[in-house]
């Protein structure tokens, strides 16, 4: 049943009957009042006797009244299981409903579209639990023909729906039809790809005999696009777009755009596709640099806007064939350069190296190596069999540029010949012409401006360019077509004419500087380049390839457009292969030499749908058209009425004035539960702020009482040592937690080691490591030889640099006071610094050593020494603060003092 | 606030005495804001402050005459002392349950704004050297300032109690302090009774201020604060009987008014939205005026 509006309709109507029991909603509402409030009231002996003036004011109020009755309403509709854009199709009742899914590349670019249509009506199927088969068109992967799934619920065949994917070959709509003969009467939906293949009409009229038919199509808007072959153009690639059309149907105008991509998949370049009204097919230019048209790989057209898989019909894919542009130079054959500034092929080799694979090789490997271009220096006279091989090869798409020399000037050569050169672009008169030579008064020619139809139209003429010697050819009607580039005078410099696919281009002076000095300039290699971009490529002659042995399947494209491993069910592609479950497009070949199947680079546009038979109901699928079950809104704003009638009811009854307090107790909990962090952060700031607003010395935490206590007091009494008898007035020193405190602030750290102390995280690692790195200091302290163990298990866990001995000369033991070394209470052995400044001058990040300074410097409360100090008794300990002030003034002064260490060396010198 | 059953004497007993201090305190903090001492005799008599010198009169003990003013001069001089005779004040503060009701949080209930005045009022009078007692048959008033420990005590203890018409010492002054909505005919024999024994009396009416306005409104049943028991009236829009309300308390309250006058008394009004010093300045005020002229 549909309602009034065509895009509203119920599951359950018979549940609107319950809305003729309205009225007596209606009658209850307003015969029982709304409960009265009770309050406790002293002056009651007042109020007794008094009532209200109107009795009906007791009476719910009319607003109110019609809030619950459309709150009952919305219920009541809501149960009726409303429906928005209900599927057609769906007539409900025992009859299955037959989806038949075409998935195939057609369908790749709309497939998320599809599947919610797809699911929107399983979900009316759902509803109304009917039951459901599944036919998807396209034949499996593993070869097998098109078969039915089985009839079940709507839930098992959502289950089949995700699991589909799109095929990237067609479907087999001939195939599918004879399933359908044995079937009873359905209801069909057909979700089509909107194209039209061979069968498709036996399939809807196989269809149409079993019931109702409604196709769901595309549009014109979501078709698929399918890329054309590309042509090469000298700045970029022409492409031809197709969409699927059909006579008599006509097309709005479709934006799109087509995308280079190279072999890494990074896009390189992108052109707009605009399809005019009624127009199947449209052109795209993507410009594009020479050098990054070889490295293309992949071209995609996507409808514009879209951002989705393009599908396998709307990827090219190119194969090396496109990508490398192989240039072989052959020097001329009767001449064999070896003086490098000399040879033609020199000068040639420089020009070409920048963007195009060069090998210098004979003729006959050239034309085994399959080459694009072949340049052919020296001018001489191509041998007979050379020229046999290189007629078809350049038909084929070869470009050959020959450049002139000595021997081609010579006329009586050309003469000899019993027929004309076919590899000449036009025909040459016998004999050179020089300019500006010792006994000629002309003046070397410069060349003119390139004509506009020229490849290398654009390119700017350098003035210094002049030609002393060139040949000439014979005037003849075609020659200033042919002329690609000429002299100031008119003489032609460069000809060249079609063969078949190929070019013949003729260079009318040397490549090396004997003739011109062309080759020396800038234009040279421009020049080079725009001749070897006319190359296709390896000559289309994958044919021979494909003809010799069957290539495994390498990189196949899946039905979006995407590259991946190929299926197991791949076949080997041969000669004879079209696109098909066995061989589906991708790369075929070897990774070195890869060939390209593609599913596009049809010259003709796909066919549309078209007229349909008669009894198909066609509707299109759009964002907006799935079934919307409005079952929950309704109820829900149902509920949300009747909440709000509460509410009201509350407020009618004074029940309400206890809500601000609620209110705020709420707004107090929420403050309390977003309080912690806020104070965590301050504790954070309030300690870097502290940290950084005085220097001051600090020592790592190790969680053990009388350890830290001595290190607070060690360093407490070490800086008030430094203040007194340095500049060095340090605020009073702080305890780190390693784990959890910024270091950066500190400039020496003190950090004891003991058995049972916390170690650090590997993040405080991490950060211990960073601040050694950025110049901070670490002194780390073994207290003593019998802690030696714990002081080795808390190097391990760090980053410390390889260590060496203190020298006895160090800058630490010369940076305030003049020591022997840097005693401790204890002698616990050498003292270790890093390597490198041990011999150089970078400054040491760590200080290790078992001397337990801290436990010298430590005085308590009256000033009076914590520990005695094992060797010197009080001259160790002034001893030991001394150390201290000098290893606090190499933390903050660095190898400031370093020459001082010298000083006797140079005092010496200066002596001298 | 009223008195518990015997079962839980103790707890209320000790919940008195939580709440006992600040009360005091309260009492006392809003005492000292009010000046104190404008109720002397303004003549000589018995007492301790020095009042005048006068002539030595025939008659006057010779223990009186002041001899250093006498050798100032050449005719003998009498030290004379300001009068200071203590007044009995008999004090009366209504309960019930109608008395601990509150029409808000924020508001103190009627008892507790009632007794918050009774001590206030005690305090300002024990300190002017008056004798305060409880309008309660055999409490005996005392002086001093241990009285208004012993006030606060034995007003906790009483609990709510009706008014006594007998045992009242003569010509005393008693003041009375309640929400006064029972009916005006029953109040005025009660009065009329204290009257008859001679006694001056102060009427302080407290209220609720939601007794005054009746701000609600909607479909209310109200009730007794007692209970259901005792009747509930039922109201489908409170806001159209606020009128009708309004006006009989007003009618309510000028009989109250009347009543008092015509017997010589005073009345007073108090909300408990007010602040209790202006109805305890007010109430100061009247009662030294009555003090003076009840003696005078």
């Amino acid at each position: 049943m549909l309602g009034p509006l065509g895009m509203f309709g119920f599951g359950a109507p018979w549940v609107l009957a319950a809305i003729i029991a309205l009225p007596a909603v209606w009658y209850l509402l307003r015969v029982v009042p709304p409960a009265p409030r009770r309050l406790a009231f002293p002056p009651l002996r007042l109020l007794m006797g008094l009532s209200a003036r109107e009795d009906s004011a007791a009476r719910t109020p009319l607003w109110l009244l019609l809030l619950r009755l459309l709150a009952v309403l919305l219920a009541i509709l809501g149960l009726a299981q409303p429906v928005l854009n209900p599927q057609p199709g769906v007539a409900g009742g025992d009859r299955a409903l037959l989806l038949v899914v075409d998935d195939d590349w057609a369908a790749a670019p709309t497939w998320e579209d599809r599947q919610e249509v797809l699911n929107s009506l399983l979900d009316r199927a759902a509803l109304q639990d009917q039951p459901v088969m599944l036919l998807t068109t396209a034949p499996p992967a593993d070869g097998g023909p098109v078969t039915l799934g089985r009839l079940g619920t709507p839930e098992d065949a959502r289950e089949q729906i995700r699991s589909l994917e799109p095929k990237p070959w067609a479907p087999d709509h001939a195939a599918a039809a004879t399933l359908l003969n044995d079937l009873g009467a359905f209801d069909a939906v057909m979700i089509s790809g909107g194209v039209r293949h061979e069968g498709t009409d036996a399939l809807l009229d196989a269809l149409r005999r079993h019931g109702p038919v409604t196709l769901v199509e595309p549009g014109p808007g979501g078709s698929p696009l399918v890329l054309g072959p590309p042509e090469r153009t000298p700045d970029g690639l022409t492409l031809t777009v197709h969409r699927p059309a059909a006579p008599g149907v006509a097309l709005p105008p479709r934006a799109a755009t087509v995308q280079a991509l190279d072999d890494k998949g990074r896009p390189v370049g992108a052109g707009p596709v605009t399809f005019a009204a009624d127009a199947a097919t449209a052109e795209a230019h993507i410009l594009l640099p020479a050098d990054l048209r070889s490295t293309l790989a992949r071209i995609e057209a996507r409808p514009a806007g879209s951002l989705g898989a393009p599908g396998a019909a709307a990827v090219l894919l190119l194969d090396d064939s496109w990508q490398r542009r192989p240039v072989a130079v052959v020097p001329g054959e009767r001449e064999r350069a070896g003086v490098p500034l000399l040879s033609d092929t020199y000068y040639m080799h420089r020009a070409l190296e920048p963007f195009a694979e060069v090998s210098e090789t004979t003729m006959a490997e050239a034309l085994e190596q399959r080459v694009s271009v072949i340049m052919v220096a020296g001018g001489g006279r191509l041998s007979d069999t050379s020229t046999d091989q290189l007629v078809p090869w350049v038909e084929q798409g070869g470009v050959l540029v020959r450049f002139a020399g000595p021997q081609m000037a010579a006329g009586p050569q050309m003469a000899e010949g019993s027929r004309a050169d076919p590899l000449l672009p036009v025909a040459l008169r016998g004999g050179g012409r020089t300019l500006g030579g010792v006994l000629s008064w002309s003046q070397p020619a410069s060349l003119a401006p390139f004509p506009d139809d020229s490849p290398f139209a654009g390119l700017t003429v350098p003035p210094e360019v002049t030609v002393t010697s060139q040949v000439l050819a014979e005037p003849s009607v075609d020659l200033p077509q042919r002329t690609w580039a000429h002299l100031s005078d008119g003489t032609p410099l460069v000809t060249g004419v079609r063969r078949g696919q190929g070019w013949v281009v003729l260079v009318h002076t040397t490549a090396n500087a004997e003739w011109s000095n062309l080759a020396l300039s800038g234009l040279f290699p421009d020049m080079l380049r725009r001749l070897t971009a006319l190359g296709q490529g390896a000559g289309d002659g994958s044919e021979d390839a494909a003809g010799t042995a069957p290539q495994p399947p390498l990189e196949l494209l899946d039905g979006f457009g995407r590259l991946g491993d190929p299926p197991p069910t791949a076949r080997a592609l041969t000669a004879t292969t079209t696109i098909s479950p066995d061989n589906p497009p991708g790369y075929y070949g070897r990774a070195d030499q890869r060939t390209a199947l593609n599913l596009s680079g049809a010259e003709d546009p796909p066919l549309g749908l078209g007229a349909l038979p008669a009894g198909v109901e066609r509707i299109g699928f759009g964002p907006m058209a799935q079934a919307v079950d409005l079952r929950p809104w309704f109820l829900g704003a149902a509920l949300t009425l009747l909440l709000i009638d509460l509410l009201i009811s509350y407020g009618l009854r004074g029940l309400l004035g206890r809500r601000p307090t609620a209110a705020a107790a709420a707004v107090a909990l929420a403050a309390i539960l977003a309080a912690p962090p806020v104070e965590a952060q301050q504790g954070d700031d309030a300690f870097a702020l502290e940290a950084a607003l005085n220097t001051r010395l600090a020592f790592v935490r190790t969680g053990l009482g009388d350890v830290d206590q001595m290190a607070q007091e060690g360093l407490g009494a070490l800086t008030a040592v430094l203040g007194q008898r340095s500049s060095a007035e340090l605020a009073p020193p702080v305890p780190l937690d390693i784990n959890r405190d910024e270091l950066a602030f500190f400039p020496l750290l003190y950090w004891p080691a003991a058995d049972g102390q916390e170690m650090p995280d590997a993040a405080a690692r991490s950060r211990v490591n960073e601040f050694l790195n950025r110049g901070g200091m670490i002194l780390f302290d073994g207290r003593g030889p019998e802690n030696a163990q714990a002081l080795q298990v808390l190097l391990q866990t760090l980053d410390i640099p390889p260590l060496a001995p203190l020298p006895k000369d160090h800058v630490a033991t010369r940076s305030f006071y003049l020591l022997p070394g840097l005693p401790g209470r204890v002698d616990g052995g050498p003292v270790w610094i890093s390597q490198s400044a041990a011999s150089g001058d970078a400054v040491s990040p760590v200080i290790i050593g078992s001397s337990d300074w801290a436990g010298a410097w430590a005085r308590d409360n009256a000033g009076r020494p914590r520990l005695p100090v094992i060797p010197g008794g009080e001259r160790g300990r002034e001893l030991a603060y001394r150390s201290g002030v000098n290893m606090v003034m190499y933390a903050l002064t660095g190898n400031y003092k370093a020459d001082q260490v010298h000083l006797p060396a140079i005092l010496e010198r200066l002596t001298q | 606030m009223a008195a518990p059953p015997a079962p839980s004497a103790i707890l209320g007993a000790e919940q008195a005495a939580a709440a006992f201090p600040p009360l005091l305190v309260a009492a006392e903090r809003v005492a000292a804001t009010v000046a104190q001492g404008i109720h002397g005799r303004r003549r000589a008599g018995p007492g301790d402050a020095f009042w005048q010198f006068r002539r030595y009169q025939q008659g006057d003990s010779a223990h009186s005459v002041d001899w250093r003013q006498t050798a100032k001069a050449d005719r003998p001089f009498v030290r004379e002392h300001e009068w200071e005779s203590a007044q009995t004040i008999n004090l009366w503060c209504a309960g019930g349950a109608g008395m601990d009701w509150r029409s808000a949080d924020t508001l103190p209930t009627k008892r507790e704004r009632s007794a918050l005045l009774l001590l206030a009022l005690a305090s300002l009078l024990l300190r002017g050297g008056e004798r305060v007692g409880l309008l309660l048959p055999g409490d005996r008033p005392t002086s001093g300032r241990l009285a208004l420990h012993r006030l606060a005590e034995t007003l906790h203890r009483a609990g709510a109690w009706d008014i006594p018409t007998s045992g009242l010492p003569r010509h005393s002054s008693v003041v009375l302090i309640g929400d006064f909505l029972a009916p005006v005919e029953d109040i005025a024999t009660t009065l009329r009774t204290l009257a008859g024994r001679g006694a001056r009396g102060h009427v302080v009416q407290v209220l609720d201020p939601a007794e005054e306005s009746l701000p609600y409104s909607g479909r209310i049943e109200f009730t007794a604060p007692t209970g259901g028991s005792s009747g509930a009236w039922l109201v489908n829009r409170a806001e159209d009987i606020r009128e009708a309300y309004v006006d009989r308390l007003l009618a309510h309250r000028e009989a109250l008014r009347a009543l008092t006058r015509s017997l010589g008394w005073t009345f007073a009004l108090h909300h408990t939205d007010t602040p209790p010093h202006a109805a305890l300045l007010s109430l100061h005020q009247t009662l030294s005026g009555a003090l003076l002229k009840g003696t005078g």
